[in-house]
C-alpha cells in the first residue's frame, strides 16, 4: 500500500474511533440535560423533540411546589450544593496542605519506612469503601463528628491525599535537588526556594492532581450517606431525595445534576492546559 | 578573593563510609586548583564541604581567615557551578543571573549592570530573554558560569563543568574557563575526573583517591615525579606499565630483577642509589608506554633489552599502540608508525632507564 494512503487510512480509522468514543462518552451527560428540560408527562419518552420547560430548574432551585404539598420530600438544593462545595473544597485544601509537605519528603528525604508509608498512603484506596464505613460511623458517633463539615472533609481525606501524594511525589522526584542547593547558595530560604522554584515546576502536577480530587471529593456519595444527615448533605446524597415511594422525579434529579456537574466543569475547563500535560506525565513517570 | 585552607577535613557519612580522610590543602589566593580522581575518590565531597552543602565530620574549613564550618552556604560567599548546571527552569536567563543579587537586595539598576558585565563576558547578552529549557548545553553551561561568578565570590567551585558538552565544545570551553579564570583572577576549584581538563586549566593539580589526597603539584610535577603508584598509573594516557621486579646484585651494583626471572635491568646511578639507600625485597618497576622502545631485533649494542611476545597491536596513524607480553605481565608501548606489528611475533623491548619510577612492592609509595 501506498504509504500516503496508509497515512490516510490511517489517521481516518483513528478520528473514526475517537467520534465514537466521543459519543459514547458524551451521550449520557447529553440525554442527562434533554431529560433535565422535560416535563413530568414526557419523562419516559425517548422523543427528541419535546417542548422543553425551565419547570424542573425552577423546582429544584426556588422550591418545588408539590413538595410544600407534602407529595415528595423537600430537598433543599441550594444549601445542599454549598454543603458539596464546603466539604469538597475544604477536603482539598487540606489534603494540598498536607500533602504537598508529605509529597516532597518522600520524593527527597530517605528514612526509615519510607516506601511503607508511601504505600500505605495509596493503600487508603485499595480498601472499598464500604468496609470501613460501619466502623467509621461508629468512632464518628463516639467522638461526635457525625454530621459535622470537619467530620466529611476529615473522611474525604481518604479520598483525596492518597492521588495528591502519589502525584505530586513523581514531580518532586523528577526535580533535580541540585537547583534547590544553587538557590540555598544563592541565599534564599526554604519557603522562598519552594515557592519561587519549586511550585512553578509541580504546578501542572498540582492543577492537575487537585482537580482530580476535588472530582473525587464532590461525586462521592457513601461518606456523606452514612457519616452526614440534616446538616451535612450534599448534592450527590440528595439527589435521592427526588425518588420518592411512589414516582421517581428523574427529570427534577437531571437537573440537580446538570447543575451539580457546572463547578467540575468550569475548573476543568479553567485549569486545561495544565490537565493533559499533568495527568499524562504524572501517569508515565508514576 | 581569599586562599582556602582545609585544614584535617573528614568528612564521614550516615553509614560509616568515609568519603573524605584527614585532608590537608591550601589552595592559595587567585590560584587555579584542580582536584583530579576517579569517581567516588572524595574530590565531589570536599567541594560540597567548602561549599557548604555537606557537613564537615571533622577539621577546619577556613575561606581567607574566616573559619566555614558553621557558616551557612550562603553566608560562605563560594559560587559553585553545578554539572547539572542546575539553572531555574521557570526563570529567564537574566533572572537567573539575578538570582543571587535579588536574594542581597542589590538595587535594581546595579542588578542590571552587572549580568550584563558578566553576561557579556560570557556572550550570552543575547539569550539573556529566553528559558533555560530553550537552550543547548553550551549555552546552559555559559549560565550557570555566568550565575556563579555574577556574585563576585571569594573562591569559584565548579564541579564537573565539561562532562556534559560533546568533544569540539569540550575544548573550546577548556581554554574558555581557563582564560576567564584568568581575566577575573578568583581562587578557583575544579573538579574532574578527567586529567586533560585539569592539565589544560589548573595551574595546580591534587590527585585523590578513596577519600585521601594523594599528591598536590603541578602538572609536571605530578607526572614526572609521581608520589605513589596510584598517582603514576592515573596519570598519564595510555597508563604506565608496572612490572613485579626484586632488587640484585651485578658486579657488585645494584640492578632490578622481574620476580618472574623474564629481565634483568641496568639502573642508572641516580636511581641505584636511592635504591642502595633503603632496604626493599619487593619493587613495582614504573615505565610510561612512550618510555619503551620496540623493535623487531635485538639493537646487540650493548642496551639491555627485554624479550616479549607481541599480543595485540593497533596502527593509530601517528602512532602505534603495542600490547606485548614479557613473562607473566604485559607491557604497553607507543611504537612509532613506520614499524608494524604482527600477533605472536617476538619483540625487543628496549626501556628508557633514566624514566623508570620505582615504587615499593608493599605501600606502593614512590622511592
Amino acid at each position: 500500500m501506498h504509504p500516503r494512503l496508509r497515512k490516510a487510512l490511517t489517521s481516518i480509522f483513528s478520528d473514526g474511533f475517537l467520534i465514537i468514543y466521543f459519543m459514547f462518552a458524551l451521550f449520557p451527560i447529553l440525554w442527562m440535560i434533554l431529560v433535565s428540560l422535560k416535563s413530568g408527562t414526557e419523562l419516559f419518552t425517548t422523543q427528541f423533540v419535546f417542548t422543553p420547560t425551565l419547570e424542573n430548574y425552577q423546582a429544584i432551585l426556588f422550591g418545588d411546589p408539590r413538595a410544600a404539598a407534602g407529595v415528595v420530600a423537600r430537598v433543599d438544593f441550594p444549601r445542599n450544593f454549598l454543603n458539596s462545595l464546603i466539604v469538597s473544597s475544604g477536603a482539598v485544601v487540606i489534603s494540598l496542605a498536607v500533602g504537598v509537605p508529605a509529597a516532597y519528603a518522600l520524593a527527597r528525604y530517605n528514612f526509615k519506612g519510607k516506601e511503607t508509608l508511601a504505600f500505605t498512603f495509596l493503600s487508603f484506596r485499595f480498601a472499598p469503601e464500604l468496609v470501613v464505613i460501619i466502623p467509621l460511623s461508629l468512632i464518628y458517633r463516639q467522638l461526635g463528628l457525625y454530621d459535622t463539615y470537619f467530620g466529611i472533609i476529615w473522611v474525604y481525606q481518604l479520598v483525596t491525599l492518597p492521588l495528591l501524594i502519589w502525584v505530586l511525589r513523581s514531580y518532586f522526584e523528577d526535580i533535580s535537588p541540585d537547583i534547590e542547593q544553587a538557590a540555598m547558595i544563592d541565599g534564599y530560604p526554604w519557603y522562598q526556594i519552594f515557592m519561587r522554584i519549586l511550585l512553578p515546576l509541580v504546578r501542572p502536577g498540582l492543577a492537575a492532581a487537585a482537580l482530580l480530587a476535588f472530582v473525587f471529593a464532590w461525586n462521592n456519595f457513601i461518606f456523606p450517606l452514612v457519616l452526614g444527615a440534616s446538616t451535612v448533605q450534599t448534592v450527590t446524597v440528595s439527589a435521592l431525595g427526588y425518588i420518592s415511594s411512589a414516582q421517581a422525579f428523574f427529570n427534577r434529579m437531571a437537573a440537580a445534576a446538570v447543575i451539580a456537574s457546572v463547578p467540575q466543569m468550569m475548573l476543568a475547563l479553567s485549569i486545561q492546559r495544565y490537565l493533559i500535560r499533568g495527568l499524562s506525565f504524572g501517569a508515565v513517570k508514576g | 578573593m581569599a586562599e582556602v585552607r582545609l585544614d584535617h577535613i573528614h568528612k564521614t557519612y550516615k553509614g560509616g563510609v568515609k568519603a573524605v580522610v584527614d585532608l590537608n590543602l591550601i589552595i592559595n589566593d587567585g590560584e587555579f586548583l584542580a582536584l583530579l580522581g576517579p569517581s567516588g575518590c572524595g574530590k565531589t565531597s570536599t567541594l560540597r564541604m567548602i561549599v557548604g552543602l555537606e557537613e564537615i565530620t571533622s577539621g577546619d574549613l577556613f575561606i581567607g581567615n574566616r573559619r566555614m564550618n558553621d557558616l551557612e552556604p550562603s553566608e560562605r560567599n563560594a559560587a559553585l557551578a553545578f554539572e547539572t548546571y542546575a539553572l531555574y527552569p521557570p526563570l529567564t536567563v537574566h533572572d537567573n543571573i539575578a538570582f543571587c543579587l535579588r536574594a542581597r537586595q542589590v538595587p535594581q539598576a546595579e542588578i542590571r549592570r552587572r549580568v550584563h558585565e558578566v553576561a557579556e563576558m560570557l556572550e550570552i547578552t543575547d539569550i539573556l530573554g529566553r528559558k533555560p529549557a530553550e537552550l543547548g548545553g553550551g549555552q546552559k553551561q555559559r549560565i550557570s558560569l555566568a550565575r556563579a561568578l555574577v556574585r563576585e565570590p571569594d573562591v569559584f567551585l565548579m564541579d564537573e563543568p565539561l562532562s556534559h558538552l560533546d568533544a569540539a565544545l569540550r575544548a573550546h570551553m577548556r581554554v574558555e574557563l581557563k582564560r576567564l579564570q584568568a581575566r577575573t583572577g578568583r581562587t578557583t576549584v575544579l573538579v574532574t575526573h578527567d586529567q586533560l581538563e585539569a592539565v589544560a586549566m589548573a595551574e595546580r593539580v591534587a590527585v585523590m583517591n578513596f577519600g585521601v589526597l594523594q599528591q598536590v603539584g603541578t602538572f609536571d610535577e605530578i607526572y614526572n615525579h609521581p608520589a605513589n603508584e596510584f598517582v603514576a598509573g592515573f596519570i598519564g594516557e595510555p597508563p604506565m606499565n608496572f612490572l613485579d621486579c626484586e632488587p640484585a646484585s651485578q658486579n657488585g651494583e645494584t640492578s632490578l630483577r622481574a620476580s618472574d626471572g623474564s629481565f634483568s635491568v641496568k639502573l642508572p646511578g641516580e636511581l641505584r642509589s636511592k635504591l642502595d639507600k633503603q632496604t626493599v625485597s619487593k619493587l613495582r618497576l614504573g615505565i610510561r608506554p612512550i618510555d619503551v622502545i620496540a623493535s623487531h631485533q635485538a639493537s646487540g649494542n650493548g642496551v639491555v633489552e627485554i624479550a616479549g611476545q607481541v599480543y595485540t597491536y593497533e596502527s593509530l596513524g601517528e602512532e602505534g599502540q603495542l600490547a606485548a607480553h614479557v613473562g607473566g605481565s604485559e607491557v604497553l608501548v607507543v611504537t612509532s608508525p613506520d614499524v608494524a606489528f604482527e600477533r605472536s611475533q617476538p619483540v625487543w623491548l628496549q626501556l628508557r632507564t633514566h624514566r623508570i619510577h620505582l615504587f615499593h612492592g608493599d605501600t606502593g609509595a614512590a622511592l
